[in-house]
């Protein structure tokens, strides 16, 4: 009985193992051979990629990243909406070519993928109740610390907030949750979503939060790829030159993030080599 | 193809064992009190009592039909909302993940186990209860001497299944964030993207917990089974 388990186990694994060594030539070339660039993004992560309430398609700022890739390799855009625990499998069994799906440098994860230049830069920072007592990171020492599973900031957490129980919840509102209800000290996450949950919970009243004043890391997104692909890296990082120096970065910002949003954020980085930090 | 020279960097053996004993602590603590509310709603249903009856069938559907996720969260975010708020912060200041897990998981599995029961119960033939009540037991005494042994010993392929079950089912307690060994996993998969290697080392663990319990379900198949005629 057994036997036969594990037989069916170490199948599944060779057949995984076939999947991933399968040779690619270059994959620009397939892209362009192929006349679509598959671009993967988040599903459900609101500005970045989200869907729509209108037309259930999914928009944000990572969508008009892919947007710019496809047009700027001249080809079609297939767009995947992945789930964050897909992103990274998506990627390497190359069912995607390329991810702009909020993934952060970190040098151990730079080590397994490649990342283009950075097209957004942003504070992870973490939010409290406003009758906390925290008000450094220090303090939150010992104390239990809440982010979404997958994301940077609950990677970040474990080396930079070591001394903190992180509790980490399958997406950032059942992380919000935990911090309303008084279940953890403190929420770490992109400062973006937090300055949304305050300025929510300002409008409605009721329970209070504000933001710790310094940030825990400062993440740097790229557009990710597979490791050996030399001629795609450069054709990204090329278009991504571009599509800063032709305003296109900006105004995606705008509309997502900065003054046409509701977040009203200014654009303070730009499209450049990622600095190792 | 894999390479899991990555687990001797950066403490992911620490993590990937810390995961594995959670797991264990979890399967043990919440295994152990789910026996008990297994047999608990086994003998109130068998209790000549209707209103018995109706509760246990209540508590047994609901555990059934409803996702263990969806219990595991509903303890953890919904029960501590309905307390007076003196007694919700000091339970949520606590190691609450840990707790509602187990008190999710041990109902649940009490739930199946109870219906094991029930089954191995059934298949003790009426006479023995005659003949108890013959040597002068009561109802409960009966149980307790005469039928829940026997019944036991029926249900035990089924008990140790559903063992495996609650083995699996720890790792939903992930969701609220007890640093079990599917969190752990998950946790080196972010930190590291080396998704492959990191869920084939979760895999062959899961596969070591899972193996044994079966190895050890054999191996009392042969020394207990029931005695033929039951």
């Amino acid at each position: 009985m057994w036997q036969r388990h594990l037989a069916a186990a170490l199948f599944a694994t060779l057949a995984m193992t076939g999947q991933m060594s399968a040779a690619h030539a270059d994959q620009l070339a397939d892209i362009k051979a192929r006349g679509t660039l598959v671009c993967g993004t988040q599903n459900a992560s609101e500005p970045y990629a989200f869907p729509d309430a209108a037309t259930r398609k999914i928009v944000g700022f990572d969508v008009d990243v892919c947007n710019a890739l496809a047009k700027g390799l001249g080809v079609k855009l297939e767009h995947r909406a992945l789930s964050t625990d897909a992103r990274i499998p998506e990627l390497k069994t190359r069912r995607v070519d390329v991810l702009a799906a909020a993934v952060a440098w970190m040098p151990a994860r730079a080590a397994q993928v490649d990342f283009s230049d950075q097209y957004f830069v942003a504070p992870i920072r973490v939010l409290v109740r406003a009758d906390s007592p925290v008000q450094t990171l220090e303090q939150l020492s010992g104390k239990k610390i809440a982010a979404s599973e997958g994301s940077s900031s609950a990677a970040v957490s474990v080396t930079r907030l070591p001394d903190s129980n992180l509790l980490t919840f399958h997406d950032i509102s059942s992380a919000f949750l935990a911090l309303q209800q008084g279940k953890v000290e403190g929420l770490v996450a992109g400062q973006l979503i937090l300055a949304r949950f305050a300025n929510e919970a300002a409008a409605k009243g009721g329970q209070q939060y504000r933001l710790l004043t310094r940030p825990v890391f400062e993440e740097r997104w790229g557009v990710v790829m597979n490791k050996g692909e030399p001629a795609l890296r450069d054709a990204v990082n090329r278009i991504l030159v571009d599509y800063d120096k032709s305003n296109g970065l900006q105004e995606s910002f705008e509309k997502w993030l900065g003054s046409k949003s509701v977040y009203k954020f200014t654009r303070d980085y730009k499209v450049e080599p990622i600095k190792v930090q | 193809m894999f390479d899991l020279s990555f687990l001797l960097e950066d403490g992911y053996l620490k993590l990937f064992r810390d995961g594995v004993l959670t797991t264990l602590r979890l399967f043990a603590v919440s295994g152990l009190l789910a026996i008990v509310v297994g047999v608990l709603l086994t003998t109130l249903r068998a209790l000549p009592v209707k209103l018995f009856k109706g509760f246990v069938i209540v508590v047994v559907e609901y555990h059934r039909n409803v996702p263990v996720l969806v219990q595991i969260l509903v303890w953890y975010f919904g029960v501590p909302q309905l307390l007076p708020e003196g007694a919700r912060d000091w339970i949520n200041a606590g190691n609450t993940e840990f707790f509602f897990a187990t008190v999710a998981l041990a109902l649940n599995a009490g739930a199946f186990i109870s219906e094991d029961l029930r089954s191995g119960l059934r298949a003790i033939p009426h006479t023995q209860q005659e003949a108890a009540w013959s040597i002068g037991l009561t109802y409960l005494q009966s149980l307790r001497y005469v039928i829940l042994p026997q019944g036991i010993r029926v249900a035990l392929p089924a008990l140790l299944n559903q063992s495996l079950l609650l083995f699996k089912n720890s790792s939903l307690a992930m969701a609220i964030g007890v640093h079990e060994l599917l969190y752990r996993t998950r946790q080196i998969d972010n930190l590291t993207f080396r998704t492959f290697d990191v869920f084939l080392v979760a895999t062959i663990l899961y596969l070591i917990g899972t193996l044994s319990l079966m190895a050890l379900s054999e191996h009392f198949a042969k020394r207990r089974t029931a005695p033929s005629g039951v």
